[in-house]
């Protein structure tokens, strides 16, 4: 117990002597504007630790001990719900979040939080084909990726969940389907795919999309569109069969030392003007309403990143998964990788 | 025969170095892409224009520093060890530590470290970095020093112990030398293996303690970036310098 | 001497590990995590023929690397021991492209092996092939990969072995006749041997357990066991299964380290 006790003075007093305060926000690689952090440095008088991961799971391991030193993550909407059984996430006080309501109609009631108790919806997107115009005629769903014509010039997301959904769907079935037989016959689709398939890649395909090197990918809707900018020859399209959704959330962690401090952030993005130049920075769609109002037309109507009604009716939002499921589903992906 | 090494050693070193050449020609590529557009230096004034990247890199080198230090003073002291008297398991510890796989050794690390948490209040830090990597260090340098010292005569220090010498003192003045090549190739081993790990590293690096290559595959995984290839452009040529200044002064 | 190595090794891989055991016997909980109850059902689920083929695979891998390491690596040992002066200079160059990120070599290499990539580039301007060969993402870019990330971890021990190798040894073999090439390998071969089974243990483990150079390399397309481990790890977040897998394969090799070093007489450690 005394140990204890000096060293918690000691890291009182270290504390003491390291000036304005500082907040740990950990978040997805590109997914500020350069000048979102700063200004918010500048405004609120203290430092902030912005680091970025590759992978929800990598930032849940790291949480998973509840003294990471982490205030603020983005887990996305499907690992909202675990980490809420494990106790991972402080509850949301909206009384210091007072810009909750420029948050799009849609985002104000989600269907991982419909309370926004626990999290907060920052950005969204969806899973759709990315293609180079030279292939006539363009696809227009998932089975166009099953085609002889595209042999070793094809990729898909190097990730279960969305090569397994793109199955399900060509097959007409949910993306978060828990059904064995409806999963197996997914996996079967997909170990029929493999011969034709190049790879499965995930951002780094964008550049082989613009060299040519590959002539239609299965990508996420924001990187589709980084792809577009850089080579007028790409386009994208959303599957007709349907697609799958996510959003990813600003959450606080129980942990977190600076509550209040970390609500002040969460807020500060949630500003329009803030919102709206990471929106235009990173190329992804916000969920602020008031944000996108500010975006320029052609960012604000981009049907690749804002699908209109009646693609976006098609889409699925993922969610959290049961044990079993997810056990059959990985073990269909270890059988379609190695196969 | 020699004629023939040495032609074969050029061809190898060409092998190991085009990459690097490769990547140090397209980091002065003005275009983003594997087209050349012309000679541009915006590259590396992005990287150290980018404060993360610049902490990260010094974060890097302190926690490669810090891990050959400890890493090959222990490691060097346990293969002598081991070479005067067999230890059965010490032997099944360092064997342990070196088949167990990157990602097994990091997790489990950060299992442990989670666990001693709940009873010591410190987080993840530089300080468990540099605890992770000293680990998987330290097999190899053991195994390199003590391939090493299986070549050497033991007759040498039993001379010296006979002329007078304690034991210590036999190891510092006899062995110890006669070590050198074997410490200096254990302790290039460490440096290379810690400032490159990424797998270990990422797994139990805290807030503070983000590394080169955990930056730079965060920014490889959105695409070839050029900034990454400016980056280590850098790194090549500040270390070759350092290699090549090291050895001025070693001959003088 | 060895008392700090040993305290060491108790706290930071005994015990890690011990956790990774108690992992392996328990269930994984409803959302990932652990959960109660113990259970030996993680280590019956690798009985299955879909993981032991990875397993194989794996050790095919890894075996050719280590060979072609050996193989490329030797010379260049031999060389480097006889160079005199510059040995170190030259030894460090070795090293020198090991201290940037293996990342960005490896990317390197995808960007010369794409099909737009250098070498394809190159083959089809000199009229050599009409297409572009599908050089990346397959097998061979894996092991072309891990040959190029291993090499130094052979060549350095075998270095250091070679480097103190009795020069006396050698002149006597050639004074009683021996041509050049059986002066290697009836006297160089067998007195470096130490080196070179460290340099193979030293290729070989890691390449068993590689995961980022099968990911980047292969396409995905290649599963390794380290590629399955690490899945258990983050997108399937099944700790207890990958605990048992990783303890199962660490079995497999201390066993075959066993039967080697019962066999081979030669302790390296």
């Amino acid at each position: 117990m005394r140990r204890r006790d000096f060293t918690v003075a000691l890291a009182g007093l270290a504390a003491c002597r390291t000036g304005p305060p500082r907040l740990n926000v950990f978040n997805w690689s590109d997914y500020v504007a350069p000048e979102t952090i700063p200004a918010f440095e500048a405004e609120f008088g203290v430092r902030v630790r912005y680091a970025t991961y590759e992978s929800g799971e990598e930032m849940l391991a790291k949480v998973l001990s509840g003294n990471s030193g982490w205030d603020v993550v983005f887990p996305s909407n499907s690992l909202v719900e675990p980490m809420r059984e494990q106790g991972l996430l402080a509850p949301l006080r909206h009384a210091w979040l007072a810009n909750l309501d420029n948050l799009d109609e849609e985002f104000r009631r989600p269907s991982w939080d419909p309370n926004l108790d626990w999290c907060v919806p920052y950005m969204w997107g969806g899973t759709g084909i990315a293609y180079r115009r030279e292939v006539t005629p363009p696809p227009t769903g998932w089975a166009s990726l099953w085609e002889e014509r595209l042999r070793g010039r094809l990729t898909m997301l190097d990730d279960p969940a969305e090569v397994l959904g793109a199955c399900l769907k060509k097959l007409g079935w949910s993306v978060n389907s828990v059904d064995p037989v409806e999963l197996r016959r997914a996996g079967q689709e997909a170990r029929a795919q493999k011969a034709l398939l190049r790879a499965y890649v995930n951002a780094e395909v964008r550049d082989q999309l613009v060299a040519g090197d590959v002539l239609a990918a299965q990508l996420w809707a924001t990187t589709s569109l980084q792809a577009i900018e850089e080579s007028a020859a790409l386009a994208f399209v959303w599957p007709e069969e349907g697609f799958a959704l996510y959003a990813d959330n600003a959450a606080i962690l129980r942990e977190s030392e600076r509550v209040e401090l970390a609500h002040r952030f969460v807020d500060y993005l949630l500003r329009p003007e803030v919102a709206a130049a990471a929106a235009k920075a990173t190329k992804t769609a916000t969920t602020n309403a008031k944000a996108r109002a500010l975006l320029p037309e052609s960012f604000r109507w981009n049907a690749t990143l804002y699908p209109p009604p009646e693609v976006l009716r098609r889409g699925e939002w993922f969610a959290a998964l049961p044990a079993a499921a997810q056990r059959l589903r990985d073990r269909i992906w270890t059988e379609i990788r190695s196969a | 025969m020699s004629r023939l090494l040495a032609v074969y050693a050029t061809a190898i070193y060409a092998f190991l170095h085009l990459p690097l050449l490769i990547l140090a020609i397209f980091s002065f590529n003005a275009s983003r892409f594997t087209v050349w557009e012309g000679f541009s230096l915006r590259w590396y004034r992005a990287a150290l224009e980018n404060s993360q990247l610049v902490e990260a890199c010094r974060n890097s080198l302190v926690i490669a520093a810090a891990a050959t230090l400890v890493s090959t003073c222990l490691g060097t002291l346990c293969a002598y060890g081991l070479w005067k008297r067999r230890s059965a398991p010490i032997t099944a510890g360092l064997y342990v530590s070196l088949v167990t796989p990157e990602v097994v050794m990091g997790i489990s690390l950060l299992a442990f470290y989670q666990w001693l948490f709940r009873y010591l209040d410190v987080r993840l830090g530089l300080h468990t970095v540099v605890a992770a990597h000293v680990t998987f260090c330290l097999a190899y340098v053991v195994l390199v020093v003590l391939a090493r010292l299986r070549t050497l005569e033991p007759a040498l220090e039993e001379a010296a112990m006979d002329l007078g010498a304690t034991e210590w003192q036999a190891f510092r003045r006899v062995t110890l030398p006669l070590l050198g090549p074997g410490v200096a190739a254990g302790a290039m081993l460490c440096f290379a293996l810690s400032f490159d790990d990424y797998v270990i590293t990422s797994l139990v690096a805290g807030v503070d303690s983000e590394t080169l290559p955990m930056v730079i595959y965060a920014m490889a995984r959105r695409g070839v970036s050029p900034v990454v290839n400016a980056v280590s452009t850098i790194i090549v040529f500040g270390l070759g310098i350092l290699v090549l200044v090291a050895e001025r002064l070693r001959q003088s | 001497m060895l008392a700090p190595a040993a305290v060491w090794m108790a706290v930071f891989v005994a015990a890690p590990l011990g956790v990774v055991a108690a992992y392996s016997f328990l269930t994984r909980g409803p959302y990932g995590g652990l959960s109660e109850p113990w259970t030996l059902e993680n280590y019956v689920r690798l009985a299955d023929p879909l993981y032991l083929r990875i397993v194989a695979r794996s050790f095919r891998i890894a075996a050719v690397t280590t060979a072609l390491c050996l193989l490329l690596g030797f010379p260049l040992a031999l060389f480097l021991a006889r160079s005199g002066r510059r040995k170190h200079l030259l030894l460090a160059l070795v090293i020198l492209p090991f201290w940037t990120s293996y990342l960005v070599r490896t990317y390197a290499w995808m960007f010369l092996l794409r099909d737009t990539g250098l070498v394809n580039t190159l083959l089809v301007e000199a009229g050599l092939i009409e297409q572009p060969l599908p050089l990346l993402y397959n097998e061979g870019a894996v092991i072309l990969g891990l040959v190029y990330g291993h090499l130094p971890f052979m060549v350095l021990p075998l270095f250091a072995a070679l480097e103190r190798l009795d020069r006396s040894l050698i002149e006597a073999a050639a004074d009683l006749g021996a041509r050049p090439l059986q002066t290697l390998f009836r006297v160089v071969l067998p007195l470096a041997r130490p080196g070179l089974v460290a340099g193979a243990l030293l290729v070989f483990i890691p390449c068993l357990g590689a995961y980022l150079t099968p990911d980047l390399l292969g396409g995905g397309k290649t599963v390794m066991v380290g590629n399955l481990i690490q899945n258990q790890f983050t997108a399937a977040r099944d700790w207890p299964f990958g605990a048992a897998v990783s303890l199962a394969l660490m079995a497999l090799v201390m066993l075959g380290l066993a039967v080697f070093l019962r066999r081979g007489g030669e302790r390296f450690l």
